[in-house]
């Protein structure tokens, strides 16, 4: 039996690009890929923090994790840390770390914090912390790839991520790759493509599109016209600058991004072996690009002392925060930075990539007549997504007690999505649940939000403990061993990239060809 | 010499110990030492033997690896393949040591040329930042209890064996797939015919001791042999 969708016809290359080709080609052998893209066009790369979930993902797409590490400069990511979100001074500082919080009643857990007993929420809940405060890694070389002693996602080089995937493709994967510009689209009507048109004179026939552009959303928004939903209400960034500074050869690699707090947005900070991805994100309401310059060039003055940082040339990156009103068109989805954009707080750029995939692959259309269900279905879920991730990066703001103009600006009740607000007023009563978050995929768990809220300050809840504190002193007790154990355990981030690195000096192309 | 040292905080602050699996890390050996008190782990899933000591006076017992010298069986691809790491091995690059003065505890000793002392900054901390032990010195400080003890038991439960008249020499031929053959001399096992016979004097004796158990778990622990030829057999087919 024929089927009607055989030929995928991807637009645009890129981290989503090529991610979509090999993830696609690796769970769905019978479609023939065609990745289309131009040989000019700069990618963005500013998503440079995974999530846990790419390590199935590689695993899928069958890339051994060292050869991931090494090809793409990666490094172990096991949360975010967020400095002077809170207060702004000198210890104001939390982690939200990948490993979720201990087993147990949380209530109970506040409870003994009330009685003076514990130090900060992730410290208490989890022996991550440790591991994170030390630049410890989660794993031993000597484990199985992908499997850790903690849970862990990546920083990487995002440039060289998608050179990675796009070999691996085209040579192990049969994916065909046309570097040539789209110059048109060829379509019956609005919910059909038919062709990509190319600058070079031939067009490129296709049953589906995937519209990896990018912000320019060339298939999803110029040709299908599905509206931008923005959420500049909510998150007032706009602008980013960029640099990558590159660091000493011995010097320490962080085991989780930072952000930092500043009058008017945040700096994030990104260690891989060789260099640290930097930049200051903010609101051009609130200050301008000068300040923010300057905001950036101090941090990396303090933060990376042998830097010339007046040598330094970051890059400005505008953007929107928000998404499209429909990502699925008839026989076309947006994935990557065409279906949106929201700062990288939480890093949720390419998890959006992986769970659209996974979604697209787990139930394929079948046949034309039904492409409607599908499109129906997949928006559905994903504008569920998006706004669980603006709530989640809103509450990061809503809880500050910085007094800049910016910062009580993001407290203004007009600012708070009503979901966000009605969370929180449960969270007054009770923590966050499942209940809170009843999905089978959440992005942000019950797990995530207490990291947040809690490392924040959050009032214990109003329900009160059950009385009977032993249990949760048990497994306090269990974490703190727990900790004790890997801290002897597990070696630094440099040792261990170091020592990769020496044992697996070969041509990384290598058996690329068998 | 050995570069054998007492372990400190110290000396050994920063020290970190390779604890993974491998031939290269020492574990090649077609046998390792055992005590009685882990007979019952041991039997889930080696054979146990005894050889007689180089100078001949007396037998130590033994968990079986492999049918020739530097072959373990039970390592593959970087792995353990046993749910049991004897203690002996277990233990390794540590020694007990022997008390400064009479009364006191036996100290930790370790090897210091021993390849699993780590050099790369990899391994597991014997010391935390703070000189504090580690999790795995406290539990590595166990084991070397365990066998400090078991070691000075050892030799009382060897007499009992002999006094009994419960060890023989044993050979074993088994033919491989490949048409070869796989002979192990040199070892004695239990004698179970002997053991059958013994009154209940003799029984009583043995039972009053503690040393019935750890027979019986020898014996049952012979079931073990075919294991140990189909993982010979793997490996020879594996090339």
């Amino acid at each position: 039996m024929a089927r009607d969708f055989e030929k995928l016809v991807i637009v645009g290359g890129g981290t989503a690009g090529w991610l979509s080709a090999a993830y696609l080609a690796a769970r769905l052998p019978e479609l023939r890929i065609t990745l289309v893209e131009a040989p000019d066009i700069p990618t963005i790369g500013v998503g440079e923090g995974s999530w846990p979930t790419l390590r199935e993902t590689l695993r899928i797409i069958g890339i051994p994790e060292s050869r991931f590490l090494l090809e793409c400069d990666a490094s172990f990511k096991q949360g975010s840390r967020f400095d002077g979100w809170r207060t702004g001074g000198q210890d104001d500082s939390y982690l939200h770390p990948f490993t979720p919080p201990l087993s147990g009643s949380i209530s109970d857990l506040l409870a003994l914090g009330a009685e003076g007993e514990l130090g900060s929420f992730a410290d208490v809940v989890s022996p991550q912390a440790a591991i994170c405060a030390r630049d410890l890694v989660p794993r031993q070389r000597s484990m199985p790839d992908y499997a850790g002693a903690l849970n862990y996602g990546y920083h990487f080089d995002a440039g060289k991520f998608a050179k990675l995937l796009s070999r691996h493709a085209v040579q192990q994967l049969g994916v065909t790759h046309i570097k040539d510009e789209v110059t048109g689209i060829r379509a019956a009507s609005a919910e059909c493509i038919e062709a990509v048109s190319l600058r070079g004179g031939d067009h490129l026939d296709g049953d589906f599109f995937l519209d990896c552009t990018g912000m320019a959303a060339r298939l999803i928004g110029e040709h299908c016209g599905s509206a931008w939903i923005d959420r500049c209400d909510v998150l007032f960034n706009d602008s980013a600058l960029a640099v990558q500074v590159d660091t000493l050869p011995a010097s320490p690699v962080a085991s989780q991004t930072v952000g930092t707090a500043h009058e008017a947005g945040w700096l994030w900070d990104i260690a891989l072996p060789t260099r640290r991805g930097i930049g200051c994100i903010y609101s051009s309401r609130f200050t301008d690009e000068d300040a923010a310059r300057r905001t950036l060039l101090d941090y990396v003055s303090a933060c990376v002392p042998e830097q010339d940082v007046e040598a330094l040339q970051p890059r400005m990156i505008s953007f929107r925060t928000g998404y499209r009103e429909s990502f699925w068109r008839g026989n076309c989805l947006a994935i990557g930075l065409s279906a949106g954009f929201i700062e990288p707080l939480e890093a949720s750029a390419i998890v959006l990539v992986e769970l659209s995939l996974k979604a697209l692959a787990d139930s394929f259309p079948a046949t034309r007549e039904t492409l409607p269900a599908y499109s129906e279905r997949f928006d559905r879920l994903f504008h569920y997504r998006w706004e669980r991730i603006v709530d989640f990066l809103k509450l990061h703001y809503v809880l500050s007690e910085r007094d800049e103009p910016y910062w009580q600006a993001q407290r203004h009740l007009e600012t708070i999505p009503a979901s966000l607000a009605r969370q929180l007023r449960l969270w007054r009563d009770h923590p966050p649940t499942q209940l809170d978050f009843p999905h089978s995929d959440e992005l942000f768990s019950a797990a995530s939000q207490q990291y947040v809220l809690y490392g924040m300050g959050f009032p214990a809840p109003r329900s009160g403990s059950s009385g009977d504190l032993g249990m949760v002193q048990g497994e306090v007790a269990r974490v703190r061993e727990k900790a004790r154990a890997l801290t002897a355990a597990l070696p630094t981030n440099r040792t261990y990239l170091d020592a990769l690195r020496a044992t697996q000096p070969a041509d990384p192309r290598e058996g690329e060809f068998a | 010499m050995a570069n054998h040292q007492t372990l400190t905080p110290e000396e050994h602050r920063d020290l970190r110990i390779l604890t993974e699996p491998g031939v290269e890390l020492g574990d090649g050996v077609m046998a390792t030492l055992i005590i009685p008190e882990e007979f019952r782990r041991v039997q889930s899933e080696f054979p146990i033997v005894f050889r007689r000591t180089q100078e001949g006076e007396t037998f130590v017992p033994l968990a079986l690896f492999g049918f020739e010298n530097g072959e373990n069986l039970f390592l593959s691809d970087g792995r353990w393949q046993a749910r049991y790491r004897p203690l002996s091995l277990a233990i390794q690059p540590f020694l007990i040591g022997a008390p400064t003065d009479e009364g006191s505890e036996g100290q930790v000793h370790i090897n210091m040329d021993h390849p699993r002392i780590s050099t790369s900054g990899e391994g597991v901390r014997v010391f935390d930042e703070d000189g504090g032990t580690t999790p795995y010195l406290e539990q590595i400080a166990g084991q070397l209890g365990e066998l400090h003890v078991g070691y000075q038991g050892t030799a009382v439960f060897i007499e009992a064996l002999e006094r009994y008249e419960l060890l023989e020499a044993f050979t074993l031929e088994v033919p491989l797939s490949d048409g070869s053959k796989q002979s192990l001399v040199g070892f004695h096992i239990i004698k179970e015919d002997r053991l059958q016979q013994l009154d209940s004097d003799a029984l009583g004796d043995l039972h009053g001791q503690g040393f019935l158990l750890p027979i019986f778990m020898a014996v049952a622990s012979l079931s073990h042999f075919s294991t140990l030829v189909e993982r010979k057999d793997t490996a020879l087919s594996n090339g």
